[in-house]
């Protein structure tokens, strides 16, 4: 399906969704769907796997809810904390890339754990275990629709950001990396230089998802930058599906969507999370995407029948 | 001072050999499959919660620790057959998750099982209580602990340096495509090596059980630390992952003598450190 | 050209037959929301029913459900919907979890969770929302420096706490001289610890030492050697639930413990005493804001409401606190004879009386709920008179916590 009929069913869904579900809901499906989408730009075209994410989301949210509190305008705490964000994804950044595979995984884990030591100690900066309180809204964005409708607009405008990036050269080459990086490297690529520039970029992206997280409860609670929520970030971005840039989008939408759900009517529901993974580990690979390409493609099938 | 630190060496050198048995069992897993088995911190858990029903079953200890790790054995043939052979062919990533997806499941169906409160297990009589080292008071139990760690890592490295099983395993560590080429069935040597990391996982749940209790999420509480030994002790370097154990566990007790609140971080600190300066491990060749 | 019109026409219909569906399985995938009914008043329970902390989350519901069954599920005229949802022990998603049931089912009053992290995310929520929230929990931030006109604490000052702690140790020990301190470490763990430094002089105790361990901690035996080393007549903890419950087992077997006392100065009771063997347990002191040998007659009906419930187990402080604030919820209520937040919170301010666990007065200025606080003594295992008979209660006391101590402020207005 072209691009551009996919962007108009997720500006559909933008639209509609704060009528038939709550707009906390909806808001952190926005949220988290640009974390997924950028989480993709490592795992589904350069083929990086991060255990991490968190930390650059929970940093932007700490930066952002600081300047806020400390009464920066809106237009000076988002890409400040965003910028942060940035910086420090290249330091860290540029040790992750030393190396692939399972050790990429681990250090990328053993960063957020720091990340997260240093958050929950440093209670003075971040309120540690307690989380940082009393994050204000600029009076502009009080209302909750008013809250809403900005939170759509930075959601729209990631997604037209990344979604330019990857249809630079620069995507184009990330993908031949995650198909073969020493060819890559044979042509003459510096492949490490185009993985930070992958990882830089996604961190980015998740950083300033973090800025907008802050304000959303006026909190900055500390499981937001706690290693689990890095697995839940990968969780989101294979259910979506890694194969299509969209794809994510629905991860996210789908895991807040079955945690609310299921939560409801059993108290093992985690249990139906893992066997959903499961299924689309071992059965549907790329993910809902993938899905809905199967069923698209069976009624294409039926109606061409004779 | 001193009499402090020498009993700090001797509680990171207990806690270190029961994290060294975790950490072999995953780095056989690692080196022979290539595979990182997320799940084996929820085997690691249900070898406890099996153990402590044959222990009250049995009103014996021993045939707890006998028995429990035995059964986790099957669930680790089952994880090995039914999923993560179907996976060997698809990107290294899925095989990941997927365990990652089996370690949720599993540890829900702990609760389901046994109920989400946690449990205690005594030690045996005969290792109950404490001895007086002269600088510190011991409880028996860790002592026996270090002894009969030791016993089976020997035992292992006997097995895996003595016998055509162990040579196998070594070679399937080194070089796979060879292991094939001369006609071994390599999904028998697949099974039988995941089986052994689910028993390793499962003995030390078991044994640990008297220390830490039993609780649904021990097993995600003890993978982090899984992983950290596996990362620096280097691929498949079972040797490795005694030392990396042992070193694990003295970083942590040494580091609560003068930052205890540090205990738990600073281990995440000595991976990070490996991987930038000595990726390949302490003792890996790879 | 035609072609290519009918190609434009056919990708138009595709999409808006696309975009149709998309609408379509948006409305059909999302629960269709409800708002409360006129005749009705929402409550919502928020618990740890996976996570951390999963084995608390049913029986603090079995606890307000037993309140709610007392009153036969109306108040004030109205007819009581009470809601659950699972806190996961995250804040932020427990944040999520209250905002989406305040929108989508026109949550008015808020009760739980268990964690004290999360507690002041969703008492931030209910501040934004303006509904009442009532918590019981550890951290004296929820009426001192987070305190706002919507929030309630029920659980003791942990100064009264802490103070009733070493005053039973002392009674019981009269030459004990010190005391090793274990202490979680976060916000929660050191104002305890703040408290004990400054209490212990006055029952003529010194504090040989203090360790703090992550939250979540599992091997002690490093603090153990520690203390061990400085040769304290008693270790006293500052941790709750499973730290505490390894941190005993542990000083168990270093054998530290039943020959000195271990106390567990914030307790809950019941639900860490059945995860320890007898032989741990043999040489406790814990200190609880409930224990089901209370001697009221509103708790001998609860206990055995709790009983029923619980296959003979009886209720320890997760039930107790379950029960008690949905107990006091309804109760401003029935004071105000309304179910209007703001109504329940003025009959709230200055209350007193008497309910299952003793005298309680609600501190107006800062919603804390002066109530008592009890330390018990284990007994060894020949002397329980059945296996659920873990202590004696040695002391309730009510001591306020002072003034000055005190971080709210200002509460605020509505």
């Amino acid at each position: 399906m072209r691009d551009r009929n996919i962007f108009l069913i997720v500006l559909a869904f933008v639209v509609i969704g704060p009528f038939v579900q709550p707009k906390v809901i909806i808001t952190e499906m926005l949220i988290f769907g640009i974390v997924a989408v950028a989480n993709n730009i490592m795992i589904g075209y350069t083929g990086m796997l991060s255990f991490g994410q968190a930390m650059f989301f929970g940093i932007g949210a700490y930066v952002a809810g600081l300047l806020l509190k400390a009464g920066m305008p809106l237009i000076v705490a988002l890409p400040v904390g965003t910028l942060f964000v940035l910086v420090l994804s290249i330091a860290v950044g540029y040790f992750c890339v030393q190396r692939t595979g399972l050790y990429f995984i681990c250090i990328t884990f053993a960063f957020n754990q720091m990340f997260y030591f240093i958050a929950y100690s440093w209670t003075g900066l971040t309120g540690g275990e307690d989380g940082l309180p009393g994050i204000p809204r600029p009076s502009l964005l009080l209302d909750p629709v008013a809250f809403y409708v900005f939170v759509a607009v930075v959601f729209l405008a990631c997604l037209v950001a990344m979604k330019r990036i990857v249809d630079s050269p620069l995507g184009l080459i990330c993908q031949t990396i995650r198909e073969n990086p020493s060819r890559a490297a044979a042509v003459g690529y510096n492949v490490k230089l185009y993985k930070l520039t992958a990882f830089t970029i996604a961190s980015t992206f998740t950083g300033l998802a973090g800025t907008v997280y802050a304000m959303l409860y006026g909190i900055v609670p500390i499981d937001q930058i706690h290693w689990l929520k890095s697995g839940d970030f990968i969780f989101m971005t294979l259910l979506g599906g890694t194969g299509n840039f969209f794809g994510p989008i629905l991860g996210a939408v789908g895991y807040i969507w079955m945690s609310e759900t299921f939560s409801l009517y059993w108290a093992r529901w985690p249990l139906i999370m893992g066997i959903v993974f499961v299924v689309v580990v071992v059965y549907l690979r790329g993910g809902i995407v993938e899905l809905i390409g199967k069923v698209y493609g069976s009624i294409q099938r039926a109606r061409e029948a004779p | 001072m001193s009499f402090l630190i020498l009993s700090q060496i001797l509680n990171g050198f207990a806690t270190g050999m029961l994290y060294a048995l975790v950490g072999v069992g995953l780095t056989l897993v690692l080196g022979v499959l290539n595979l990182p088995n997320f799940a084996h911190g929820t085997l690691f858990a249900f070898g406890a919660y099996f153990t402590y029903t044959v222990a009250n079953l049995t009103d014996s200890f021993y045939l707890g620790v006998l028995i429990g790790p035995l059964l986790v054995v099957l669930i680790g043939f089952v994880i090995e057959s039914q999923g993560v052979r179907r996976l060997y062919a698809a990107h290294h990533d899925y095989q990941l998750l997927f365990l990652f997806a089996v370690a949720l499941i599993l540890q829900e169906t702990v609760i389901l099982i046994w109920g989400p409160v946690g449990f205690s297990l005594l030690p045996p009589k005969f290792l109950a209580g404490a001895v007086d080292l002269g600088f510190t008071v011991y409880p028996k139990y860790r002592l026996a602990l270090i002894l009969f760690t030791a016993t089976i890592v020997v035992a292992l490295y006997l097995m895996l340096t003595r016998t055509n099983v162990g040579a196998i395993l070594r070679a399937g560590i080194e070089n796979r495509e060879m292991v094939k080429v001369l006609g071994i069935d390599i999904n028998k040597v697949f099974l039988f090596t995941f089986g052994l990391g689910a028993y390793l996982a499962g003995l030390a749940g078991g044994l640990a059980t008297p220390i830490w209790g039993l609780t649904p999420t021990m097993g995600f509480d003890i993978l982090p630390i899984s992983f950290v030994i596996v990362v620096v002790a280097g691929l498949g370097s079972i040797l490795g992952a005694i030392a990396a154990g042992i070193l694990i566990g003295l970083a942590q007790s040494l580091t609560t003598i003068w930052w205890p609140e540090a205990a738990n971080v600073v281990i995440y600190l000595i991976m990070g450190l490996t991987i930038i300066l000595r990726p390949q491990g302490l003792f890996g060749s790879r | 050209m035609i072609s290519r019109l009918s190609e434009k026409l056919r990708s138009l219909r595709t999409m808006g037959l696309s975009m149709a569906g998309a609408a379509a399985l948006a409305t059909v995938m999302f629960l269709p929301t409800q708002s409360a009914a006129e005749e009705e008043v929402v409550i919502l329970g928020i618990w740890p029913i996976t996570g951390p902390y999963a084995d608390m989350g049913p029986l603090l519901n079995r606890g307000v459900e037993i309140a709610l069954e007392e009153v036969g599920y109306k108040v004030a005229g109205k007819k009581i919907k009470y809601i659950t949802r699972d806190s996961e022990t995250k804040a932020g998603t427990a944040a999520r979890r209250a905002q989406g049931a305040i929108d989508s089912e026109g949550v008015k009053f808020i009760i739980g969770p268990w964690s004290s992290g999360v507690a002041l995310a969703v008492t931030e929520v209910a501040k934004k929302n303006k509904v009442m929230y009532y918590f019981s929990g550890g951290t004296e931030d929820i009426t001192g420096k987070r305190c706002h006109k919507y929030a309630f604490m029920w659980a003791a000052n942990a100064w009264t706490a802490m103070d009733a702690n070493l005053k039973i140790f002392k009674k019981f020990n009269p030459n004990a001289k010190s005391i090793y301190l274990f202490v979680v470490d976060y916000a929660f763990g050191w104002t305890l610890q703040k408290y004990v430094e400054k209490l212990a002089p006055k029952y003529g105790l010194k504090i040989a030492g203090v360790d703090r361990h992550p939250l979540g901690h599992r091997e002690y035996s490093s603090f153990i050697t520690k203390a061990m080393a400085t040769k304290p007549d008693a270790v006293y903890m500052i941790n709750f639930g499973l730290d505490a419950i390894s941190a005993v087992r542990q000083l168990y077997n270093f054998g530290f413990t039943p020959k000195k006392p271990v106390i567990l100065s914030w307790s809950a009771g019941v639900e860490e005493l059945v995860q320890m063997d007898p032989a741990m347990r043999a040489n406790l002191q814990f200190g609880t804001n409930y224990y089901y040998t209370v001697d009221t007659p509103g708790n001998k009906s609860f206990v055995d409401a709790y009983k029923k419930k619980s296959g003979g187990i009886p209720p320890g402080y997760a039930p107790g606190a379950g029960y008690g604030l949905m107990k006091m919820t309804l109760l401003g209520m029935q004071k105000a004879n309304s179910t209007d937040p703001k109504k329940v919170i003025q009959a709230l301010e200055g209350l007193k009386g008497k309910n299952f666990v003793g005298d309680f007065a609600i501190n107006g200025r800062n919603h804390q709920t002066v109530r008592p606080y009890f330390v018990a003594r284990t007994k060894p295992e020949d002397k329980m008179a059945n296996k659920y008979d873990f202590a004696t209660i040695q002391d309730i006391s009510s001591t306020e916590q002072p003034r000055d101590l005190n971080q709210c402020q200002d509460i605020g207005g509505f």
